[in-house]
């Protein structure tokens, strides 16, 4: 049996606020055509079956648009007859019960399994057994949902979060959770991942597909596409659907240039990279202050016009030494906690007391924390 | 003997009334010196040793035992004296007032006197507690007659402020139990390496399960001030065996252990991982442990770090380019072809040296203060040094570079520490983090029933030791000679510990302790009820005040 596996389309996104001459946002409209031509090359590698690994859409609530574009696809891959499993994500799972998430306009459809609830569910496809755990509320709940899973001897795991050993990688998107090692068991036959936007393979039988599209120069590096997978023969196979359009540029130094001298290096890079239709980054390092002041604002304007989205992110030479320190940050519970044990170290709250204090504050402030966060994210923009 | 007189009982004791009264009118200012008054008393002798004496005859409740810790209450409000002094019992001897060999007469009237003769009690001075409750070392002696009982509870209460925090057991005070008192070593002092010792089937596991459960306890509150590494050749750990536990069923705290295993059976639970070495991760020194090397082999193995890229040495000496480059080195095809047979040998038997790797995330976990588990059951010992050997180098390695800011220290366990740690062991790896791994934050703990083979060097820089029975001489007196508290004192005591009983001595606590540790069973028990109070506060619930 063969699968397709892809994860983290992200139907919604949109950013870098670049309108095109319908008034539609560029980088929105990039990721429809996407998801489209995805779509497209699924069905000519016709698939025994198509796994999305979760966060289909970007928001809880998306908009209209980006629920015709996923009711599109997944009727044109009904049509072939081709069986889809999908599974929440992190941005697409509403963060209460009491919220309806947009799954429900799809459940029902034939060839459609859709884990949605906040709990293990399996389905048979073909000859193997589908176990998916979606977005779950808790962390800790990964792990009872997976004590719930029986082996047959042909399964495939599918899963959304950030797996304990990419953890340096953190997206620290709202409710993200970390997905223990301890979970990528070898006796599956495959372990779908989603969440992580680079393609990776993290054990033998556990890949991240990685998106297709790019969501910021964060992953300009990443390999994007979607995965073949053969169940049988074990082999995983990276599928392109769209040419590299992200480009970070290495770091220019800029010292002792003129202002002549850095449009000139500017306009060499957007020739360079043949910018058109791209999302491209240039930065420049030790740049003059008022060198670049004097650079005619009009002419670096027009030049990006014809990229997907163009920006120059420029370090000045008088601002070097304070860019590297690192922010001490607390989260507000951290703070209060502190704050608190300086206080009962000088003696101005009682020790017997401080521990409770501390706990309960603590704890209020984290669930506060917390709701304002779902409350921001759930809410449609 | 007067014979032919016969006393009525009842004229005999009205005799008596009548003598009484008498010898009383006749000494009028003596007073009859009852036993009260001279047993349980300091009589001598000196700063460095207390003897007092007990009625010979004593009920087995009230038996004075080697071990026992007596109070010396040397209180005289009026004169201003009001310290207490705690002496521990080292010896008991038979004493009386008599002189010669009056108690091996053969003939005669009168055998003894019940009156003059005693057990002579030999203490040793712990130190004295002043009358706001801390506690010191003594540098005088108690007022003679000053009196003596057997320390109480409240008596013990000085030594809750010496305590750490990593809880192992009660205060024992001699075989009874002192539960108010838990002993409890110090997160701070764990990164000075730490032994424990015991003749098999004392303790030892039980031991290090208890000590990894308050571990746990500490790192799932966000507590912990070192990651503590358990390589489990037995696999008695994880799960325990029948009704012995593990410590995966100290659910409550599961969140500060990570588990690692090579069992399959262990494997499937969601909360263990299965155990992943990479093959760039192994060198050339670890696979040298797992066999007798000749000469020229071991020159051979000794050549493979410079010949080959680190990273992918395992693979590239199996081909035959790598065996054209062995031997353009001039090795011997022989030589290089017994190296790559061992390493065959060496993949085929250890299947979780693969793709994937676990020990960045042990390391994570080690770092952020967690128990990390190795779970390696039926594993030969040699096997066993090596993937040990593989995961402390990894650990010393990442520990050397810059220390992360937050980053926890890291103690490793070994078990049968004398195959490592012995005078002579070519095992150099943790001797290196003997005796420096204390720099980088890195401590060892060395398991181990034969103290006498563990080097003494090495063993003077342990600053705790868990003492369980020891039977052989030559144990008892390696620790002595090498500990920094004074043990010559106790070894009496230590020879006739029993199971999960122990002397534990480390820096921070002022004497060595005499502990039962708990049965891990037992501890779990009450951990899992104990805090459930605090289960309510991290609920958001309020208990508004302690007392
Ligand atoms: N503190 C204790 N209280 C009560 N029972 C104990 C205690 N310590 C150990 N035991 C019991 O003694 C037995 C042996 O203990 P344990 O396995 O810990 O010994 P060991 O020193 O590790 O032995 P070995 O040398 O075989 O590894 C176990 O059945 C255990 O339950
Ligand atoms: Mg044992």
């Amino acid at each position: 049996m063969k699968i397709v596996h892809l994860a983290d389309s992200h139907l919604g996104f949109s950013s870098y606020s670049r309108l095109d001459q319908h008034g539609q946002n560029r980088i929105e409209e990039m990721i429809y055509s996407g998801f489209d031509q995805a779509i497209e090359k699924i069905i000519q590698l016709r698939p025994d079956a198509v796994v999305h690994a979760g966060d289909v859409f970007h928001h809880v609530r998306p908009k209209i648009k980006p629920l015709v574009i996923f009711q599109r696809g997944l009727f044109r891959l009904a049509e072939m007859g081709i069986p889809v499993i999908i599974i929440s994500g992190n941005h697409d799972a509403p963060k209460s019960y009491s919220i309806t998430g947009p799954f429900r306009l799809f459940e029902g459809l034939r060839g459609v399994h859709i884990a949605q609830r906040y709990k293990y569910e399996r389905f048979e496809v073909g000859d193997y057994n589908f176990h998916c755990i979606p977005f779950c509320l808790e962390p800790r709940d990964y792990l009872t949902e997976f004590e719930r899973i029986e082996r047959s001897s042909r399964d495939v795991l599918v899963m959304h979060g950030l797996v304990e050993s990419l953890r340096s990688r953190k997206m620290r998107s709202v409710g993200e959770h970390e997905l223990k090692d301890s979970l990528l068991k070898s006796d599956f036959d495959y372990i779908a991942l989603g969440h992580f936007h680079g393609q990776t393979p993290i054990c033998a039988n556990a890949w991240y597909s990685g998106s297709v599209e790019y969501f910021n120069f964060g992953e300009a590096a990443d390999r994007k596409g979607m995965l073949l997978v053969d169940l049988e023969k074990g082999t995983v196979e990276s599928v392109q659907v769209r040419p590299k359009y992200m480009i970070d540029c290495p770091a220019v130094d800029c010292s002792g240039l003129s202002s002549e001298e850095i449009s000139e290096c500017l306009m060499e890079l957007c020739h360079d990279y043949e910018i058109r239709d791209k999302m491209i980054r240039i930065n420049l390092t030790n740049v003059n202050r008022a060198a670049y002041r004097s650079i005619d604002q009009g002419k670096i304007n027009r030049l990006g016009a014809a990229a997907l989205y163009f920006k120059i992110k420029l370090q000045f030479n008088d601002e070097a030494e304070r860019s590297e320190r690192p922010v001490d940050r607390h989260k507000l519970h951290e703070e209060f906690s502190n704050f608190l044990r300086g206080e009962a170290s000088q003696k101005r709250i009682p020790k017997a007391i401080l521990d409770e204090v501390v706990a309960y504050g603590s704890e209020l402030m984290k669930k506060a924390v917390q709701s304002r966060n779902i409350e921001a994210f759930d809410a449609s923009q | 003997m007067c014979e032919g007189i016969l006393v009525q009982e009842a004229d005999l004791s009205a005799f008596r009334a009548k003598l009484g009264s008498e010898v009383e009118q006749a000494l009028p200012d003596k007073k009859v010196i009852r036993k009260e008054d001279t047993t349980y008393r300091i009589i001598s002798k000196s700063v460095t040793e207390y003897q007092f004496i007990v009625p010979f005859d004593l009920p087995d409740e009230e038996r004075v035992e080697v071990g026992q810790i007596f109070s010396i209450k040397d209180h005289d409000e009026a004169r201003g004296r009001r310290l207490t002094f705690l002496a521990r019992v080292l010896d008991i001897q038979h004493g009386s007032n008599y002189e010669g060999n009056w108690d091996t007469t053969m003939k005669g009237t009168q055998f003894f006197d019940k009156e003059q003769i005693f057990n002579r009690v030999f203490a040793e001075p712990l130190g004295c507690v002043n009358c706001d409750g801390s506690f010191r070392r003594s540098r005088t002696i108690p007022t003679k007659f000053s009196k003596v009982s057997r320390a109480e509870r409240s008596e013990f209460k000085f030594l809750k402020q010496v305590m750490g925090d990593i809880e192992i057991g009660y205060l024992r005070n001699g075989s009874r139990l002192v539960e108010e008192i838990p002993v409890a070593l110090h997160s701070d002092t764990i990164d000075h390496h730490m032994g424990v010792f015991a003749t098999t089937g004392m303790g030892k596991s039980n031991f290090m399960k208890v000590f990894a459960a308050s571990c746990m306890r500490l790192a799932a509150r966000g507590e912990s001030k070192f990651g503590l590494l358990i390589v489990d050749p037995h696999g008695e750990y994880l799960k325990g065996k029948g009704s012995i536990k593990g410590l995966m069923h100290l659910k409550r705290y599961r969140d500060g252990l990570a588990c690692y295993s090579t069992d399959q059976k262990n494997s499937k639970d969601p909360y263990v991982e299965e155990l992943a070495i990479s093959k760039g991760e192994v060198r050339p020194e670890d696979v040298a442990l797992l066999y007798e090397w000749s000469p020229p082999q071991r020159e051979a193995l000794d050549a493979i770090s410079r010949i080959f890229e680190a990273g992918n040495w395992l693979e590239e000496i199996q081909s035959p380019d790598g065996l054209e480059r062995m031997m353009q080195e001039k090795f011997k095809d022989s030589t290089v072809n017994v190296l790559v047979r061992r390493i065959k040998n060496i993949l085929e038997k250890n299947k979780y040296i693969q793709g994937r790797s676990s020990l960045a995330n042990m390391l994570a976990n080690l770092q952020s203060g967690k128990v990390v588990l190795v779970d390696i059951p039926r594993m030969s010992d040699r096997s066993e040094l090596f993937l040990l050997s593989v995961i402390s180098r990894y650990i010393m390695e990442e520990y050397k570079k810059d220390e992360r800011e937050g980053r926890k220290n890291c103690l490793i366990t070994i078990e049968e520490a004398q195959r490592v740690l012995g005078a002579g062991s070519n095992t150099s790896r943790f001797e290196t983090i003997a005796r420096e791994g204390r720099k980088f934050g890195v401590g060892l703990c060395a398991i181990t029933q034969q103290p006498k083979l563990i080097d003494k060097q090495l063993l003077s820089q342990f600053n705790t030791l868990v003492i369980m029975g020891l039977g052989d001489r030559n144990d008892r007196i390696q620790l002595e000679e090498s500990a920094k508290q004074d043990l010559s004192t106790l070894d009496i005591e230590i020879q006739t510990l029993e199971k999960g009983e122990a002397i534990v001595s480390t820096l921070n606590i002022p004497f060595p302790v005499p502990a039962r540790i708990h049965r891990f069973e037992d501890y779990l028990r009450r951990l899992e009820k104990d805090d459930a109070n605090e289960a309510l506060i991290s609920r958001g619930g309020f208990r508004p005040f302690l007392e």
